[in-house]
């Protein structure tokens, strides 16, 4: 892999591996990676993306999905879920028709009227309208019925299913989610799909994609391409200045020292480990090895 | 419509309660009529910087709970006419206040000012909720240094959630010397992260705290100095007119010169 050409189609890769590679992400040439990833507890905190607030396209319907209160910090159940929808309405391309009706799947979350109100007015400026809650609390449900929604008060088992139809794998991601602003320090990004950033990520902040990570910008937060284990996945950035990457279950920090000049780089897979390489001509000398898990320089 | 801006950095220590304070006085010398909020329960610091701590009679706590009329609760300041505080409670349960009766108050103070300035707390707790509930802009306040810049991206990131998008910046604290030197992160380098534009650049200065302490903004001296230059000039930006930048580097004019670079682009 690690090839001295330094012939134009062949690019020097910057060996991430080499200078920092976290050693809990290594993976070994052979034997090739088990089938059935064993899932590593503790060290890498992959974060669940069924701890976001996400909109969901299923059987032609949108639907709203609150996290379950597990999945949240206890205090700040209502806070965070704001914050998390107001940026899901703010940062994402609106990929639907104005008036589109909405369905709220609050999960067991506590809503009050006013909540309720707020969400409601805040999907309406996003052009859309708030129709259903379905909640498997009692009082919510009260409150949705109160506020004049079609409540459906039921277990968990409905959200569980579309949970699953959220989580599923290529031919399920939902279609890319353009961010045409700075992700700044804080706020964490997931999305079940690919990511496109038109502009920086800053220190501090954190996407998460189920597909690729496309930043037409700096990017110097966190990155994490093939969250649920896909890793043909890859993290592209004008600028790489990345606190860190991940693909998978795979972890790396770029070198503490600057390139001496920045030009689009791309990191992806190796037998080895997450590597980098300039962006421009990747797609002519590499190709993704299946039984391997990752990409291979065709021409070494 | 009057302009209520909260002054915030999500940082403490960045001197939001100082720009509240000088910022407010160069506004009112302009013959604005301005109200002053201290929104930082628990650590009053406001009336101190302007020198009213022993006017102070009731809080902003007691207007909420209608112990007072808001007239009562409001300070006037004898030596700036169009100037007025509303001092913060230190002993009440600030928990006790909510996002709703700030937006309320604040929107009584601003029925009879121009502008309002809100001295936002540290953090992005209630406090911070509370601070900017009423405004309709913000100042961003940061030092160069690392932790403040990312703490007041974070800031930034919320100000925006909340919808509140007319977001400017100050740099604060900023020393040549150390800039020169490359020791000290550069207006440059913090705008170039921050992305939002800025209204003002205040030097390190010791003046600064020497008014502080006798509780009397450096604006309201009247030998005229660099910074109170500084706060001047952010007042008439507020206002709409276009005041170049000082020229802090003036012995290496380099920064300034990159300053402006990073303007034209
Ligand atoms: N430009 C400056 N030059 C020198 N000292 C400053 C400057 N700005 C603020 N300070 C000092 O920094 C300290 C913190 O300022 P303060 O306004 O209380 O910050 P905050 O309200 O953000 O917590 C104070 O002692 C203040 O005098
Ligand atoms: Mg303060």
């Amino acid at each position: 892999m690690s090839d001295d050409s330094d012939s134009p189609i062949s690019p020097k890769d910057t060996d991430l591996d080499e200078l920092s590679l976290e050693t809990e992400a290594e993976r070994a040439p052979d034997p090739p990676k088990s089938p059935s990833p064993a899932k590593k507890e503790g060290d890498i905190a992959l974060v669940n993306p069924r701890s976001q607030v996400r909109l969901v396209k299923h059987k032609g319907k949108l639907h709203l999905i609150f996290p379950t209160t597990q999945k949240l910090p206890v205090k700040a159940h209502w806070t965070e879920i704001w914050e998390q929808l107001k940026h899901r309405l703010n940062a994402g391309e609106q990929f639907w028709q104005p008036g589109t009706p909405i369905e709220l799947i609050a999960a067991d979350q506590l809503l009050d009227t006013r909540q309720l109100q707020t969400i409601a007015e805040a999907l309406a400026k996003a052009n859309l309208d708030l129709q259903r809650v379905k909640t498997s609390r009692r009082q919510t449900a009260v409150a949705a019925a109160t506020a004049g929604y079609s409540v459906d008060q039921q277990t968990h088992a409905m959200a569980v299913d579309l949970q699953q139809v959220a989580d599923s794998s290529a031919e399920n991601w939902s279609p890319p989610m353009y961010i045409k602003s700075t992700v700044r320090s804080g706020s964490e990004v997931q999305h079940p799909g690919t990511i496109v950033v038109l502009g920086d990520t800053n220190p501090g902040s954190t996407l998460i994609a189920a597909g690729d990570i496309l930043i037409l910008g700096r990017l110097r937060g966190i990155a994490h391409a093939g969250s649920q284990g896909n890793y043909t996945c890859q993290i592209l950035a004008l600028q790489m200045e990345a606190t860190q990457l991940r693909i998978g279950e795979a972890i790396a920090r770029p070198p503490e020292s600057p390139p001496e000049g920045y030009y689009p780089e791309i990191a992806y897979m190796t037998p080895s480990g997450i590597r980098l390489a300039r962006a421009v001509n990747f797609f002519k000398t590499h190709s993704f090895v299946i039984n391997l898990e990752s990409w291979v320089d065709s021409f070494s | 419509m009057s302009r209520i801006i909260v002054i915030t950095s999500g940082k403490g220590g960045v001197g939001k309660t100082t720009i509240t304070a000088n910022l407010g006085s160069a506004i009112a010398q302009r013959g604005r009529k301005i109200a002053l909020v201290d929104a930082d329960f628990g650590l009053r610091n406001l009336d101190l910087l302007l020198g009213l701590e022993n006017r102070v009679v009731y809080t902003a706590i007691d207007a909420i709970a209608g112990d007072c009329r808001l007239e009562q609760a409001l300070v006037r300041d004898k030596r700036q006419p169009g100037l007025a505080l509303l001092p913060a409670a230190q002993s009440r349960n600030k928990e006790a206040v909510t996002p709703e009766q700030m937006e309320k108050l604040i929107g009584a103070i601003a029925e009879s000012f121009e502008y309002v300035l809100i001295d936002c707390p540290a953090g992005i707790e209630l406090g911070f909720r509370n601070a900017i509930a009423a405004a309709n802009e913000a100042i961003i306040v940061t030092t160069p240094e690392v932790t403040a810049v990312r703490d007041a991206d974070r800031a930034i990131g919320l100000l925006e959630a909340n919808d509140i998008k007319d977001i400017k910046l100050i740099v604060n604290r900023i020393r040549p010397e150390m800039v020169q030197l490359n020791d000290m992160m550069s207006v440059e380098d913090v705008l170039e992260i921050l992305a939002i534009p800025p209204i003002g650049i205040i030097p390190d200065d010791e003046r600064i705290i020497i008014a502080s302490n006798k509780g009397e903004p450096v604006v309201m001296d009247t030998n005229l100095t660099l910074p109170a230059i500084a706060f001047q000039n952010i007042a008439r930006r507020l206002d709409g007119e276009e005041v170049p930048f000082l020229d802090l580097m003036a012995a290496h004019n380099t920064l300034f010169n990159r300053i402006r670079r990073f303007f034209r682009n």
